[in-house]
């Protein structure tokens, strides 16, 4: 099994970011790369740039925690996958600012190679956006 | 009106497969011939001994710690430093075809721009050209070839050696009389097979191009890199039965593991299958296992690959001549770094810094309407890294200041002269499972110095020292004798004031 980390700080909120990260049809708002993404009951079905769906199992959406978990379940070649997703209060309420750890263990390891860069991608993005949003909110901006 | 400039690199070719250089069993003619009307570099070394980081270094010009591209899987942005781009700025016109290998190749993502743009079917071009039409070593994946394949001879698909099994480990499958690994007999009609495929485009581009135009076009085989799978209607020219085993393969199993244990631990790991440290490498095949047979067996398809190579370059220089730019073209050929075939054992290539996957093929033929030295041989080391401000040289343009090569020497005394002392190359892997190697190389004053940084299988002590005159086939390890202490610490020194460190996360963004 293939064990992987990626983590951002983002001066927003813990609360903030969880509000996006809790809901499974707003990964398309962040993460680059994925262009499509339905929900049926649990499961959520994800299209990628080049065309290929994936299909995932919401497994936790913890509000307490904020914590989020999925499992890939096809048409990719996974055997076990579970992706964590913690959102951690670092801020106060003068500077607010959070912790994001997404975390991965998949088999087969060569997976990890497949998804690793994106997930770490994908989190750099998600911070871009949410830290040029507190931006313009700083300067009193709102898109 | 200026020299035009051809760039030819094959990819993963032995210094050893043209004839130019001692090759005895494939023809070459062709390159030979620019070897003859040109200068040949005897020790001409990549950056780093797989792709990406190695064809990053051709198009910027700059070692690994500058451009980044530390490994296969990790991309040149495309607004990255470019020869093709300063070329262009100059007013060449400028195409790339073939293979790239600037970006990952395999990302179900997306996330890059030359996927982005062949799975469109556009030609329009990134990191400085204008123009790319890309090809790998099949017909599968986000490229132009696997396009003209999937469009027009889809029958054929299921003839090239499927690469990834079904857990995206890298195959090993056995193949052809001999079950050597990544083999596989292809009925494909050669004129269908990327290294037809790769020509033909390069011509049709350049009669895209007016008469009086400049131009630079980077023409890039995908072979003989494995898998290996020519068509199968070529494979009567080499017998495999009929080939000697290589130089460097020691026939005794005792001797050759000796050699072996003389060498850093990672080398007998692998040898064992204990280890797989490059995820080209098949991730469930045994050295140990290879067999004399099939070494002979994969050097044929090799030197297959390498005669339809041959044969394609001989095409467009005919073709160059019949649009009347024989006497203005300069044309560089080399590859991007080398391939075992059956060195010490083993095939592939991995995090080993010999000459088997270190010492390439280098010839820079400059345009006949030029003087300059001809049948010259320069001995002195010389790198990939050289190209950029080469080809600017050629263009009649100082070099970019980030650049950090220099243009090539055309003669000994010319390297002399010009500080041409040391070449580089470098080695980090990061695997899935955790298992990291870093290597830095050294080759200076005909001795070859490797030392091994700290990771999970090296704890910074170990190295290795070739007396490249006494031992020229690596296989006396002398980094721990005594008597070569001051020249290894010298060496090491050296090492050091000339690297390029960076401090990039070792993280790919995808597996090759």
């Amino acid at each position: 099994m293939a064990t992987s980390r990626s983590q951002v700080r983002i001066r927003r909120s813990a609360d903030d970011v969880w509000a996006v990260l809790r809901d499974p049809m707003r990964i398309v708002e962040w993460f680059p790369g994925i262009t499509g993404v339905s929900m049926e009951g649990d499961v959520r079905t994800i299209v990628m740039a080049s065309g290929l769906p994936v299909n995932e199992d919401i497994v936790t959406i913890d509000d307490r925690l904020r914590r989020f978990q999925y499992r890939i379940t096809g048409p990719l070649p996974v055997t076990f996958h579970l992706a964590t997703m913690d959102v951690i209060d670092i801020g106060t309420v003068e500077a607010p600012e959070s912790l994001l750890i997404y975390s991965t263990e998949i088999v087969p390891e060569p997976m990890s190679f497949v998804l690793d860069g994106a997930t770490s991608t994908a989190i750099a993005e998600l911070a871009r956006i949410m830290d040029d949003h507190a931006e313009h909110h700083e300067t009193g901006e709102h898109r | 009106m200026g020299r035009r400039i051809l760039f030819i690199t094959t990819d993963q070719m032995r210094y050893d497969a043209i004839g130019a250089n001692g090759g005895r069993v494939a023809r070459t003619p062709v390159i030979d011939r620019l070897a003859a009307e040109g200068i040949s570099y005897d020790r001409a070394q990549p950056t780093n001994v797989v792709c990406m980081p190695s064809r990053a270094t051709m198009v910027t010009g700059q070692n690994v710690g500058t451009h980044g591209v530390w490994m296969n899987g990790v991309p040149l942005p495309s607004d990255s430093a470019s020869v093709a781009r300063v070329l262009g700025e100059a007013g060449y016109r400028t195409a790339l075809i073939g293979k790239s290998h600037f970006e990952p190749l395999l990302d179900p993502f997306l996330r890059f721009d030359e996927n982005i743009h062949a799975m469109r079917g556009e030609t329009i071009g990134s990191h400085g050209f204008e123009h790319m039409e890309l090809a790998t070593h099949g017909a599968v994946g986000f490229n132009h070839y696997a396009r003209y394949i999937q469009q027009n001879h889809p029958e054929v698909i299921g003839g090239f050696f499927q690469v990834l099994d079904r857990e995206l480990e890298v195959s090993g499958l056995p193949g052809g009389d001999t079950g050597a690994p990544q083999i596989k007999v292809n009925p494909i009609d050669p004129e269908w097979y990327h290294t037809d495929w790769v020509a033909r485009q390069t011509m049709a581009w350049l009669d895209s191009i007016g008469t009086d135009e400049d131009w630079f076009c980077w023409m890039s085989f995908p072979d003989p890199h494995h898998p290996w799978d020519p068509p199968a209607s070529e494979m009567h020219r080499v017998n495999w039965r009929d080939l000697d085993l290589p130089e460097n393969y020691i026939e005794d199993r005792a001797q050759r593991e000796a050699v072996i244990d003389a060498k850093p631990r990672h080398w007998r790991k692998w040898y064992d299958g204990e280890v797989v440290s490059n995820y080209e490498a098949p991730a469930r095949w045994v050295p140990a296992t290879l067999t004399p047979d099939q070494i002979r067996e994969v050097n044929a398809y090799a030197h297959v690959e390498n005669e339809l190579i041959d044969e394609a370059i001989g095409r467009v220089l005919a073709h160059l001549e019949a649009k009347g730019w024989g006497d203005d073209v300069d044309i560089v050929f080399t590859t991007d770094h080398g391939e075992f075939q059956g060195d010490f054992g083993f095939l592939f290539k991995g995090p080993y810094h010999v000459d088997a996957l270190a010492r390439l093929p280098l010839i820079w033929r400059p345009a006949r309407s030029c003087t300059t030295n001809r049948d010259e041989r320069v001995t002195r080391p010389v790198g990939l890294l050289d190209l950029a401000p080469t080809f600017c040289a050629i263009a009649g343009i100082t070099p970019a200041e980030w650049m950090e090569g220099k243009p090539l020497p055309i003669s000994d005394a010319d390297a002399e002269a010009r500080g041409f002392e040391r070449s580089l190359v470098e080695w980090d892997s990061c695997q899935p499972d955790g298992t990291d190697v870093h290597l830095r190389s050294i080759l200076r004053d005909d001795m070859l110095c490797t030392m091994y940084r700290p990771g999970t299988m090296h704890d910074g002590t170990e190295g290795e020292l070739y007396d490249l005159v006494a031992d020229p086939l690596q296989r006396v390890n002398l980094w721990d004798d005594p008597a070569r202490q001051g020249v290894k610490a010298d060496l090491l020194a050296d090492l050091f004031d000339n690297l390029v460190e960076s401090t990039m996360e070792l993280r790919p963004q995808a597996p090759v």
